[in-house]
């Protein structure tokens, strides 16, 4: 009765692994879900940005709580237009790249963190990066 | 002397609780893996949908970033950015021919799921999306952001907002669901040449 007890503990203990690849794939998906919608952020944040003319890139630092639907990008007239999105974080951060005392490029970096899963405590981050180049020089 | 040497066997009890025990454990892994079917087949036609939906926007957005404003010829109502709810069609810069070509999204719209297709100058128009889109509209969206007390006109942003919805036709699957606005960069940059 106990090698019968314990041979089928030690069957169940090898089978645990198997079972739990099982639903890693869903995980995955629920992953990439995520990673997918952080990416979208991104690019929406970013083409609104390159879009606007040089001069008005402005430099600096910008928090989440700065980039809102609606609100000023940079005290300026230029406003944000974002998609709402739930536990999801943006960052900006807009760079000079100067040569012969001339800023020649913007170096613009978009910062996306975002849960992992629904009801995660896991958050990742998702980074983009561009330049855009001074057409006035 | 021992004429008859005793078997030894299992007994009834025995072999009863090792059949217990094995159902036990074969109906958990057949649970399991019902469930592990049932979930796995969600989760692909999920997949499906997001790469589609993924692919189409990432098709547009590229297109959009290279859409350019050509000068306006009699009867060529396509050479701009134009949308209605079943259309979007814009010229676009072909690296490949050296000229603007006239692009068109096309949105057919069905009970069993709509369709998107897509049409490249002379080209044969394209399927991008086959029967599973649920809902889409594109909307083009013009603002002006002028600076108070500045005489000059301004800076224009076109925009386009994008909602788009993908479902599978057995409807057991999460629909995909897409909600963003495009910049067209060319485009922006054209509108706001000095």
């Amino acid at each position: 009765m106990l090698e019968i007890v314990f041979s089928v503990g030690i069957l169940a203990l090898i089978m645990l692994p198997v079972f739990m690849t099982f639903s890693s794939g869903n995980r995955n998906i629920m992953l990439t879900e995520g990673e997918f919608r952080a990416h979208t952020a991104a690019l929406e944040l970013m083409e609104q940005i390159v879009s606007l003319p040089f001069k008005q890139i402005s430099t600096g630092e910008y928090a989440d709580a700065e980039i809102i639907n609606g609100g000023p990008f940079a005290a300026g007239p230029v406003l944000f237009k974002l998609t709402p999105a739930k536990d999801l974080w943006r960052e900006l951060k807009i760079e000079d790249i100067k040569r012969d005392n001339k800023i020649v490029f913007k170096k613009v970096t978009v910062t996306i963190k975002f849960t992992a899963t629904k009801n995660s405590d896991r958050v990742r981050e998702f980074f983009m990066k561009t330049l855009v180049a001074n057409e006035n020089i | 002397m021992k004429i008859f040497k005793k078997n030894s066997a299992f007994t009834l009890v025995e072999i009863l609780v090792v059949c217990g025990i094995a159902t036990v454990f074969l109906a958990t892994a057949i649970m399991l893996f019902t469930n592990f079917r049932r979930g796995f087949s969600r989760s692909e036609g999920t997949a499906i949908l997001m790469q589609e939906g993924a692919l189409f926007v990432a098709r547009l957005r590229n297109d959009l970033n290279n859409a350019v404003l050509v000068p306006v010829i009699a009867g060529n109502d396509q050479a701009q950015l134009n949308s209605t709810p079943d259309r979007l069609s814009f010229s676009l810069y072909s690296s490949r021919e050296a000229k603007a070509l006239p692009v068109v999204y096309r949105y057919q719209a069905s009970e069993n799921g709509g369709s998107v297709f897509r049409r490249e100058g002379n080209d044969n128009e394209r399927v991008l999306i086959k029967d599973r889109v649920a809902s889409l509209t594109w909307q083009t969206e013009l603002e002006r952001f002028v600076e108070p007390d500045s005489t000059s006109s301004g800076t224009v942003r076109l925009s386009i907002a994008l909602d788009m919805q993908l479902e599978m036709q057995t409807g057991s699957e999460k629909p995909f669901l897409l909600k963003t606005s495009i910049f067209p960069a060319r485009l922006n940059r054209q509108l706001n040449v000095p």
